[in-house]
């Protein structure tokens, strides 16, 4: 993990403040006037001694956020010059808490330099719980449509969920509030690994520590594009990191057993309803059909023969019939993950060799949801959550026996 | 005259005899000498590669992104190890029992020109497995990317990349062992220049289709139909 080196003048700073309640850290760079605006109206409902820290070199005395409570503080951003999308964010993610456990804050809310979570609903529900010891960890539940966040929906977290057993509904988010209890562990999260940085997955590290967690729907849209060509990069990425976690982790969550509902602040709803126009699946069929008969010998070393069997059958289908079974997909993940870990074929090429899978998987979702609403699609999800919970047992038997194929 | 005849058989026997039995020790001291340092081998591979799994060697020389066992699973750097050792006394073993051969016939300088052609069959080796090695995983890479890029040559451009890289290592081999210097090179350059052009003339043709398709697709869906279509956004 980087090291976070604050300069001189900030570590004054931080002196002469002593400690404060709330440290608001921004993951990149901000425009201090328009931070400290937002800053204010959101804090307006929250009485506590907020610093707000953003990356980036302005001197911050000199800024204008004069007649309130807020004091605004800039922090040098480590570089991973990697150039990957997450891992920029995850690293100014620690900084940022690193940060506050040195300001000796109560909570710290991290949040993207869209600064679209400075809302005075999203900071209350996120912050508040925290500084009231409810929860160590305030993750938030994105308001999304039906067609949105499909890789965290069908991947990142049922996977978490069947692993930690926290039913967490983005376990990799932009924003969220951990509580002094949690600051250290999850700074440290990652110096563990070998050599690759690892991305910050701060739910299932305090469900690792079995610290208290809650999270709350928010409606924060924060503006990423992942265009088809981006598709492979982010699901290499997120994939990658978190079966490198898996692993990590191997010792504690073959031990955990189903899940534990996350304690729920704010409303109850939280989808949004979409257009009612239909995504046309065929081009991901046929994505699907591409990688079944150009990537078969990959497929092969990392999927036992019943699944490549399986997938085999369903690439014969026509795209309006192609809908591939809960069971299948989450075993498929988890072969994945087993597959990164005994490196039968470099990790780069099992991970490239997921995109048709869960292109396949994405043309099932959508069709089988084209007619349903948002609060059905939810459900749909859900239910792919637990199956990947039900199937568990498969992957903790293969973690173990590697070799035995059923 | 039949007797003559009789007589240069007889005395041709003789020498031919004569000659094996005087290669015969030889021959066997060499066979020895092998069994030995393949056994050595064996043991000193073993020991190698137990005290490396003991000293958790693999995961101590890092299993990042750019480690060994990314572009090659299958050798671990342990393994690898293990390997370079019992090979090199193998080729020790090779080299005692030519030496041993030697002494024992009438044939001076045998090992010396082993010996010195050994360097040159050891990088040959080590530039026949790192090719082989690469060959493999570019051809996966290029496989998997072209798949997720939604090309369907994917497959032709793959295999067009393996040859590549294994003609162009079939060349440096041979050249590197000095075996047919002129012929090698000619082969090479007529092999892979034709390898290109094929790959070149396959991709151009294909992608015609393909950017006509594109272009037919963006001419009929007008601009107002992007903006009804709902959009997936992956996370």
């Amino acid at each position: 993990m980087a090291e976070i080196e604050l300069p001189a003048e900030l570590l004054n700073k931080i002196e002469k403040t002593g400690p404060v309640d709330l440290v608001i850290g921004v993951t990149g760079p901000a425009a201090p006037s328009e931070l400290c605006s937002r800053a204010r109206n959101s804090l307006r409902d929250i009485s506590a001694k907020t610093i707000v820290a953003y990356a980036g070199t302005t001197h911050a005395d000199s800024l204008p956020c004069v007649d309130t409570p807020i004091q605004l503080a800039s922090f040098p951003m480590p570089s991973s010059n990697s150039g990957a999308f997450w891992l920029d964010i995850s690293t100014a993610q620690r900084s940022v808490l690193a940060l506050a456990e040195r300001w000796g804050a109560r909570a710290c809310m991290v949040t993207h330099n869209d600064l679209a979570a400075l809302e005075p609903e999203t900071l209350r529900l996120l912050v508040e719980p925290v500084l009231q010891s409810q929860a160590d960890l305030m993750m938030p539940i994105y308001v999304q449509g039906k067609y949105e966040g499909l890789i965290s929906k069908c991947l990142l977290a049922p996977f978490s969920r069947a692993l930690y057993g926290r039913r967490v509904r983005f376990p990799l988010s932009f924003d969220f509030c951990a509580g002094a209890a949690v600051f250290k562990k999850l700074t440290d999260a990652g110096s563990r690994a070998h050599g690759v940085a690892p991305l910050l997955w701060p739910a299932n590290e305090v469900a690792i520590r079995g610290g208290k967690m809650g999270q709350a729907p928010v409606a924060v849209h924060h503006a990423v594009r992942t265009d088809h060509n981006d598709l492979t990069a982010i699901l290499t990425e997120f994939a990658g990191s978190l079966f490198q976690e898996a692993e990590a982790d191997a010792a504690h969550w073959q031990r955990v057993r189903g899940s534990e509902v996350v304690t729920r602040f704010g409303k109850s709803s939280f989808a949004k309803e979409d257009s009612a126009a239909q995504i046309d699946p065929k081009p991901m069929v046929e994505s699907f059909v591409l990688g079944s008969r150009n990537l078969e010998e990959v497929w092969r070393l990392v999927l036992p023969p019943a699944i490549t069997l399986e997938l085999k059958r369903l690439s014969r289908l026509d795209a309006d019939n192609f809908r591939m079974p809960d069971t299948l997909w989450a075993r498929i993940v988890y072969d994945f993950a087993l597959a990164h870990r005994m490196r039968r074929v470099s990790r780069t090429h099992v991970l490239g060799a997921l995109t048709p899978l869960y292109l396949g998987w994405v043309a099932s979702y959508t069709q089988e949801v084209a007619s349903a609403t948002s609060e059905e699609a939810d459900r749909r999800i859900v239910q792919l959550a637990a199956a990947f919970e039900e199937q568990k047992p498969y992957f903790v038997s293969r973690w173990r026996w590697p070799e035995r194929v059923s | 005259m039949w007797d003559h005849v009789l007589q240069a058989l007889h005395d041709s026997m003789g020498r031919v005899a004569a000659r094996v039995a005087q290669i015969l020790p030889g021959v066997l001291a060499f066979i020895v000498a092998l069994i030995i340092f393949f056994i050595l081998a064996w043991i000193f591979a073993a020991i190698v590669r137990w005290l490396l799994t003991a000293l958790k060697f693999d995961q101590r020389v890092g299993r990042g992104s750019g480690s060994l066992s990314e572009i090659s699973p299958a050798h671990t750097p342990t393994i690898l190890a293990s390997r370079v050792v019992f090979w090199a006394f193998v080729l020790v073993g090779v080299v005692v029992g030519l030496s041993a051969f030697e002494a024992s016939s009438a044939e001076p300088g045998l090992a010396a020109y082993v010996l010195n052609y050994v360097p040159r069959i050891v990088g040959a080796a080590i530039l026949l497995f790192v090719g082989t090695v690469l060959a493999r995983f570019l051809s996966r890479s290029v496989l998997v990317t072209g798949v997720n890029l939604n090309l369907h040559y994917a497959r032709l451009l793959s295999t067009g990349v393996k040859w590549m890289v294994l003609v162009l290592t079939a060349a440096m081999v041979l050249d590197h062992l000095a075996i047919a210097g002129a012929i090698v090179d000619l082969a090479f350059g007529i092999l892979f220049g034709g390898i290109v052009f094929a790959l070149a003339l396959a991709v151009g043709l294909g992608s015609r289709d393909l950017v006509s398709r594109s272009l037919e697709r963006e001419t009929i869906r007008g601009p107002e139909d992007q903006h009804d279509e709902p959009r997936l956004r992956h996370f």
